[in-house]
């Protein structure tokens, strides 16, 4: 409104003068309310009288105006009473003397989830030191109690260099929980790693000595939850210092079960979404344990290290998750070429998804640092182990499928079973050795190393390490015979006999010898008479296999129990050597009596039950039962191919089996696309000289030799 | 209009921390309306002067590390989405759902274009309590018009009780309140200049914060 218009208003007589502002003020009130008493004759007369009919406009519109800010006013007062609430607090704490005996309150330092931090001063010992107040005082509710609580208690009880200390703690005059610790003056970690520049080593260094707090932490029980580079500032002598326990959580007897769930309920997140692992951010309180710091650790490392998070630009909570489980990140080295690719491994393995594929502890990854930090070699190469064999073997004349297949065998026997042994801290040596013997076999054959060499076969290559492993575990036999197990397994796998066995029965020898004594388990032991049986088999001396078999399936129904998918493998290894013996109704029963424990089980492996129903096949081929032969064996083939590439070996040696049922069957057009198929997976697979390829090769040259078939269709 | 007190004038002194001055204006304008903002989305009244408070230390961070663009979306739509983490932390920490406190007229916290009209609200509200202030302390309007003004529209006293009890005419009680009305709509016109927001344009909502995710 301008002045001009208020001065019209200002007038003596408003509108065209017949009626009063009186009047015509009850006459916009009418508009809004019915009720209000209006003047004789005003009503007729508004729609003639332009004048009026503006001045009651004009009310109308100011009334409504006024409301609007009456509104706003009454609003006023609640927000100006919200910050008055906010700031009686902040100047009862700065007062002098202050709410907390003892202390001089200074101004506030840091505002987090849980409280306010204070600078004070101790007055007694004139100490600087911080003070934290629990936020909302009084509003607070009982679980905000409980947590400040628990952050008094769970700090009370850590004493270590990379962890603040806490002094004492109270309840402030008001009624408020407080607690005193020392003053951490420094930067935050990312802050320090930028502003210095810090080169990998140095954040090695960092995290080495975070790592032994936290370490030092989870001994006592104590997961923080909420590890992020906030919460840890490097102080001015380049220490790392761990705070805020406000989310921390304790695990083990000590912990009433209601006390930590009343600090963490189902399906609330606890922690900071970008450190926070995989099944932290699920909300099952159940699921979180000490391997959630060591992701974070993991969040963190790679931080300092790359410059960035590793799972950066998602855009909800539900993003993040299926990044961080779904996607393994790029490595760091890949983004900073000065780091090294140990610390690659370290940090990848704290960020794998799986709680189970990180270090086991925080003192395993005090020690992988350390080695990193004095040059030895670390413990979790496990993953880079599988990339320098994957690389080394790609680059010789091993065909990269078997290559893959030998590569998968080492790593996941044998070096998986040196990683079992590092468990136990009494093992640790052997697995270091063991390490140590597959690192210099492969480094032998690695072409770009001096003494390597591009040619090298699998069986020199295996050769290589059996020699290395020989010299290097001769005082370590246990983990000898797991090596020497391992190696067997690959010259199965190849169809060598000879080299199979030799391994395969120094393994038992030294096995049962270590039984005796006591420093071998039965399953160990299990597992070498169930290989034994294999190589038996190869040979085709099924008596011995037949004796190995029972002894390995006495033990495992022992050990395992008779459902068990070990002891059900060793049974269906016995059944298929009772068919070759000829027992064919003791075959077939114990075929039917594991299809039926495997039926009954839920998720039992489709291509152990696949291999149930090809051995029964076997029988009622043998029998001359071929429609049922073919059906079992059909069946078998499509179970499998659901579970493996279509040129697994499996998948060949099926087909092969549907092949020859085939020519029984005198469906030679049939067999011959089959034996095709079959010949050319099992070349690929087991190389031109194996025993099945051989078999194939026979099977297609007789179908060649039928009339029915063109003798230049099919393979050469 | 005044043109030390645009926010264009307030964030360009943001930029400059030891400018305690734009600092304190910016607060004093923006911190209210964060406030009532946050209690529309359930926040109990402490509860809500923290959002407000974190929200403002949290936009004069991201602002003065260059990471507001003014030509990139309105100012309000930036706040209302650090706002908003700010909220579903305190949420968080608070442990209540809204269904259990039976809050179904709450602002719904996903839903951008009611928490812009809800923003928008209050920095109405804010603005007309601004000029309110304005009119009382500093503004040439007579006192007895202003209380009479007051009574009538504040306290909700009748014509003739505020007449009676400033001994004037009800036409002089009308009066005051047409002669204030104008005085604040004058004030308002101005204020809103000042703000450089016109409402009605929430349609374009602001950038997201890069971290708005993390606590």
């Amino acid at each position: 409104m301008t002045g001009g218009e208020a001065t019209q208003i200002d007038s003596e007589s408003v509108g065209c003068g017949r009626f009063g502002r009186d009047d015509l003020e009850m006459l916009a009130i009418a508009q809004s309310d019915p009720s209000a008493p209006v003047v004789d004759g005003i009503v007729e007369h508004l729609p003639k009288c332009p004048a009026c009919c503006a001045v009651v406009d004009r009310i109308v519109a100011d009334n409504a105006f006024l409301h609007e800010l009456a509104r706003a006013a009454s609003r006023a007062s609640d927000s100006r009473a919200a910050i008055a609430r906010l700031e009686t607090r902040r100047e009862d704490l700065a007062a002098s003397g202050g709410p907390i005996s003892g202390y001089r309150l200074g101004a506030e330092i840091h505002r987090g989830a849980q409280g306010a931090v204070f600078r004070a001063e101790q007055i007694a010992t004139r100490r600087t030191c911080a003070v934290k107040m629990l936020l909302g005082g009084r509003f607070a509710g009982d679980r905000e109690l409980i947590r400040f609580e628990r952050e008094v208690e769970v700090v009370a009880r850590l004493r270590h260099p990379s962890i603040v200390t806490l002094y004492e703690s109270g309840v402030s005059r008001d009624g408020e929980p407080w607690f005193a610790m020392e003053l951490v003056e420094g930067e935050r970690l990312d802050d320090f790693v930028r502003a210095h520049s810090s080169p990998p080593r140095q954040v090695a260094q960092l995290l080495r000595k975070i790592a032994d707090g936290i370490a030092y932490a989870h001994r006592r029980g104590v997961i923080h939850r909420d590890l992020k580079p906030g919460n840890i500032v490097v102080d001015g002598e380049g220490v790392p210092r761990v705070l805020d326990f406000g989310l921390a959580r304790l695990q083990g007897s000590d912990a009433p079960a209601e006390v930590n769930s009343a600090t963490t309920m189902a399906g609330e997140f606890v922690g900071t979404f970008a450190y926070a692992a995989p099944e932290q951010l699920a909300g099952d309180p159940g699921a979180v344990d000490s391997r959630c710091d060591l992701y974070a650790l993991g969040v963190v490392f790679y931080q300092c290290l790359a410059g960035r998070r590793p799972f950066e630009g998602a855009r909800s909570i539900a993003e993040l998750v299926a990044q961080k489980t779904g996607s393994v990140p790029t490595r760091p080295s890949a983004l900073n070429a000065a780091i090294d690719g140990d610390l690659d491994v370290i940090a990848l393995r704290l960020l794998a998804a799986d709680p189970a594929r990180r270090y086991v502890t925080a003192d395993a990854l005090v020690e992988d640092l350390e080695r990193f930090l004095d040059g030895r070699p670390i413990l979790a190469r496990e993953d880079s182990m599988a990339y320098v064999v994957r690389k080394t073997l790609r680059r010789h004349w091993i065909a990269s499928s078997a290559a893959a297949a030998l590569m998968a065998t080492i790593l996941i026997s044998g070096v998986a079973l040196a990683f079992a042994y590092a468990n136990a801290q009494r093992q640790r040596v052997r697995s270091e050795r063991t390490l140590a013997s597959f690192r210099d076999a492969v480094g032998s054959v690695n072409p770009e190393a001096s003494s390597g060499s591009a040619s090298l076969s699998v069986e020199q290559f295996l050769e290589l390490i059996e020699a290395n492993s020989a010299n290097e575990l001769s005082s370590e036999p246990a983990v000898l015979a797991g090596v020497r197990d391992t190696i067997g397994i690959v010259h199965l796998g190849f169809e060598d006999a000879p080299r199979a066995e030799r391994a395969l029965s120094q393994a038992l020898d030294e096995r049962r010898r270590l039984y005796a004594n006591g420093e071998c388990s039965p399953e160990e032991v299990a597992e070498s008479l169930h290989n034994m049986g294999r190589v038996c088999i190869l040979q085709r001396k099924l008596t011995e296999a037949e004796a190995f078999y029972r002894e390995a399936l006495a033990v495992r129904s022992d050990v395992f129990g008779e459902r068990d998918p070990r002891t059900m493998l060793t049974a269906r290894h016995l059944a298929s050597c009772l068919r070759r013996e000829n027992r064919l109704d003791e075959a077939l029963a114990l075929y039917d009596s594991l299809e039926m424990r495997a039926l009954d089980q839920s998720g039992y492996p489709a291509l152990e039950l696949a291999a149930i129903r090809n051995g029964r096949a076997f029988i009622y081929q043998s029998r001359g039962d071929l429609p049922r032969a073919l059906s079992d064996f059909e069946d078998a083939l499509d179970a499998i191919r659901g579970h493996l590439a279509s040129d697994d070996y499996r998948v060949g040696r099926s087909l092969f089996n549907i092949a020859s049922t085939q020519e029984r069957l005198s469906m030679p057009v049939e067999s011959m696309q089959n034996a095709t198929q079959a010949l050319e997976i099992l070349r690929k697979r087991k190389g031109g000289d194996a025993a099945t390829v051989v078999d194939v090769e026979k099977l297609i040259a007789r179908l060649r030799s039928l009339p029915s078939i063109d003798p230049s269709v099919g393979p050469n | 209009m005044d043109l030390d007190r645009t926010t264009t004038a307030l964030l360009t002194g943001l930029f400059d921390p030891r400018n305690a001055a734009a600092w304190e204006a910016f607060d004093r304008r923006y911190r209210p309306i964060l406030i009532g903002f946050a209690r529309n989305c359930g926040a109990k009244d402490v509860d809500a002067a923290e959002v407000a408070q974190e929200t403002i230390v949290r936009f004069v961070e991201e602002y003065r590390a260059g990471k507001y663009d003014r030509n990139r979306g309105r100012l309000g739509a930036w706040l209302v989405t650090i706002a908003r983490y700010r909220l579903l932390d305190s949420r968080r920490r608070a442990g209540t759902a809204r269904i259990e406190r039976a809050e179904s007229a709450m602002v719904d916290l996903d839903d951008e274009r009611s928490l812009g009209a809800s923003y928008e609200a209050e920095r109405r509200q804010a603005l007309l309590r601004e000029a309110l202030d304005e009119m009382r302390t500093r503004s040439r309007t007579d006192p007895k018009t202003v209380k009479a003004f007051e009574m009538l529209v504040y306290h909700g006293l009748t014509p003739q009780v505020v007449a009676e009890q400033l001994e004037m005419s009800t036409h002089d009680v009308y009066l005051a309140k047409s002669r204030v009305a104008a005085k604040l709509r004058e004030i308002v016109l101005r204020l809103e200049s000042e703000y450089e927001e016109a409402p009605g344009d929430w349609d374009e909502s602001g950038p997201r914060p890069s971290d708005g995710i993390h606590s």
